[in-house]
């Protein structure tokens, strides 16, 4: 039993050094804090975002950091949870006293976290948590880079004003905050657009069935789909619904898991023809996207996997951040708040400004794109000034494809 | 006489920690531990004592910080007034489903918990229109400090362990651990099991829900898989009633401190110990370690239960003893 005594004594030791030297504050960099989902059901958004914040954090410092010092990134794991995500912000803000907080990719993990950024008055920069309200509080320390979750179906809105005019929807949704957001936001549109929704119906995120579900959809018969899925729902949708012969004019994702490389994997040929809402894609113009093909190429070659526009979100939030401290008076979280308020820049995710309208104050407006899987690649079809490739429209039969 | 000191140094201990300790970070911590020990006790009392294992909690927690939530939401009063009506809202979601459920034993009861739990949150994930579903509730927490949100918690905990220990050395008390060891032995001796079940059920709901809707008041956020989260409330509960000690009463405030300690020091890996190790020693096989760890948390945190359940059957509380002269090499003079 000696040994367990040991034992115990050297886990006491452990725990208090680990205190101490978290108690330890570094002398040169600037801290800058960020929360994303590193563990559990996210992770993989987590990653590609962490990878883009390193990529950008390295390419600063290598042409200085900021004034002359380098900027350290503090990530923590906020495991796609709002009260973990919560103690995350406030660790990151208390014990590693970090003048600037960013990341923050789950809605709810935002929605939990926003306040206490703006509580402890310590600027907390968004890069893709979307749900709508979280900039409508008047928050003044928060700021938003990524466009909120209402306004992800833009161009699918003037897509299908311009070219798929179809009469009949329906709308499926994962039971999640972003899902129930986005998918509220495209009905509105389908009433603007007079478009008829028969169905508007959400399922539990991670299903692994969804026949009872598309069966439903197939005896509707309608022209158009949208579906706001993650990656492995979106892929086993698609494949499903090529299985029951599902066939509408058009299938189109409302962003999230349709732009990822690993769906067209996952779906294999079925992926072929399906549109997705995107914020962003490596082709577009580098005068309002600067460095945007650059940085796709540069992931690319780094970590031999494809990014998308969560990672692209994560680069320009991490340049956002630093033309920030660049700009500042001091370094406390104050005056970078200030700096962060008179942002006015342009980077590889889009122009970068902080704006009221509407109820919402401190959100960056962006433009939204069309896409769609087309020879198995992702191809710009919407607006037609940035298209890479003419929209295939419409869909043909599964009985009729190759 | 030394004995009964120990809950009052720990309880002056705890009443003076905000005043020494003002990092908002630990204070955070120390809120959770406080809202897991009125949780553990509650989960406790009809899992522990009355021997009815409930997979379930989450529905009571879920129900308290909605009816917080929702009076704030719809009526745009302070959520502190769901403080008054989220016990009692836990409490009307427990009484129709014991008085029906109780029918059932054992792993049958248990399975019921469960199903009330998932019948809830999809319910309040589908009506949109009345809970926001999804889009959860979001209010703007009263206080900027810590300290009183502090200070609410414990006196909740204080009061939740306290009324632990007066009823179960009443006559309910006994009669709730009569039916934990032969339900049909005491209802041989004239013990309405069907209505002392449903007073300790009536208890962990109310407790559970209070500490639900502290939940709501600290959080600012709720949504429907936060709070009815199997996961991270039902299964926590039962975590913590099981590594503090099942039928102590202080098994689950020491069970409450553990989870809510290891939980963030896994999270956090080590409070940063190894990344500061690798980074002393410039060692790549520490920095992988370190990776490892904090990735696997979750990993790390079950096996932790796993070896707690092994070698502390009866939790920390329940096998003191077996510590004291184990570990301690101290022999209890009895």
């Amino acid at each position: 039993m000696r040994i367990v005594r040991k034992g115990l004594i050297g886990i006491f030791v452990l725990v208090m050094a680990s205190f101490l030297c978290g108690a330890a504050s570094a002398a040169e960099p600037i801290k800058v804090g960020v929360v994303l989902p590193l563990t559990g059901s996210m992770a993989k958004f987590g990653e590609i975002e962490r990878r883009s914040f390193e990529m950008a954090l390295e390419e600063i410092n290598a042409k200085g950091g900021v004034k002359g010092r380098k900027i350290e990134l503090v990530f923590e794991d906020d495991t796609g949870k709002p009260d973990v995500g919560r103690s995350a912000v406030e660790k990151l803000i208390s014990r590693d006293k970090v003048p600037v907080v960013t990341g923050g990719y789950s809605s709810a993990v935002v929605a939990a976290a926003a306040p206490v950024a703006h509580q402890l008055k310590v600027p907390f920069v968004i890069c893709t948590g979307a749900a709508d309200d979280v900039t409508e509080k008047g928050y003044e320390y928060v700021f938003r880079i990524n466009p909120t979750a209402s306004e992800y179906p833009e161009a699918t809105k003037s897509f299908l004003k311009g070219v798929a005019k179809v009469k009949t929807a329906v709308i499926l949704y994962e039971n999640t905050q972003f899902g129930q957001s986005s998918s509220k936001a495209f009905e509105e549109d389908c009433k603007e657009l007079g478009i008829q929704v028969l169905m508007k119906e959400g399922y539990s995120a991670g299903a692994i069935d969804f026949k009872p579900l598309l069966t439903n959809v197939k005896a509707k018969n309608p022209d158009l789909i949208y579906m706001v899925s993650y990656v492995l729902d979106a892929s086993l949708l698609i494949r499903q619904a090529k299985e029951l012969d599902i066939n509408p004019k058009l299938f189109v994702g409302g962003a999230a898991g349709f732009t990822l490389p690993e769906f067209q994997m996952s779906a294999g040929p079925a992926a072929e023809y399906v549109f997705s809402a995107t914020l962003w894609t490596p082709n577009l113009r580098d005068k309002d996207y600067p460095g945007a093909k650059k940085y796709f190429d540069n992931f690319r070659a780094r970590y031999k996997s494809d990014t998308e526009y969560h990672g692209a979100e994560a680069y320009a939030s991490m340049y956002v951040v630093a033309d920030a401290l660049k700009r500042t008076k001091s370094f406390t979280p104050k005056d970078v708040r200030d700096a962060l308020a008179a942002t006015n820049m342009k980077t590889a995710f889009g122009p970068v400004k902080f704006i009221s309208y509407g109820k919402k104050t401190q959100q960056n407006k962006l433009p939204t794109y069309l896409v769609q899987w087309q020879d198995g690649k992702l191809e710009t079809v919407w607006p037609k000034d940035v298209a890479t490739k003419k929209a295939l429209y419409p869909t043909p039969k599964w009985s009729a494809r190759k | 006489m030394k004995k009964r000191l120990y809950p009052l140094i720990l309880l002056a201990v705890l009443a003076g920690f905000p005043l020494v300790v003002e990092d908002n970070y630990y204070q955070h911590l120390m809120i959770l531990f406080l809202m897991w020990v009125v949780i553990g006790s509650a989960w406790n009392m009809i899992a522990g004592y009355t021997g009815q294992v409930s997979f379930g909690d989450a529905a009571f927690f879920g129900s308290g910080a909605y009816a917080a939530g929702l009076l704030a939401h719809h009526l745009h009063v302070s959520a502190w007034w769901g403080m008054a009506i989220g016990g009692l809202a836990a409490l009307a979601v427990g009484f129709p489903f014991g008085w029906i459920c109780f029918r059932l034993r054992g792993a049958y009861f248990a399975l019921a918990t469960l199903a009330l739990n998932e019948v809830l949150r999809h319910g309040t994930t589908i009506a949109e229109s009345f809970t926001r579903g999804m889009l959860g509730i979001m209010i703007m927490p009263t206080f900027v400090s810590k300290v009183p949100y502090y200070y609410i918690a414990l006196g909740m905990a204080v009061v939740s362990v306290l009324s632990v220990r007066l009823l179960i050395r009443s006559k309910p008390g006994y009669y709730f651990v009569s039916i934990r060891e032969d339900q049909d032995a005491a209802e041989s001796l004239g013990i309405d099991t069907h209505f002392y079940k449903m007073l300790s059920l009536a208890f962990a709901a109310f407790w559970t829900g209070m500490a639900g809707s502290l939940y709501m008041n600290y959080m600012g956020f709720i949504d429907p898989h936060v709070v009815f989260s199997l996961h991270d409330i039902s299964i926590m509960a039962i975590l913590v009633g099981i590594v503090g000690g099942v039928g102590t009463v202080y098994g689950p405030t020491v069970g409450a401190f553990i989870m809510v300690a290891v939980q963030e020091m896994f999270r956090s890996g080590f409070f940063g110990l190894f990344k500061f190790l690798a980074e002393t020693t410039g060692s790549e096989s520490v920095r992988a370690l370190a990776d490892v760890l904090t990735k696997g948390h979750v990993l790390g945190f079950g096996l932790l239960v796993v070896l707690v359940i092994l070698v502390l059957p009866n939790g920390i509380v329940g096998d003191w003893d077996k510590i004291k002269k184990k570990v301690f090499r101290i022999h209890s003079p009895a």
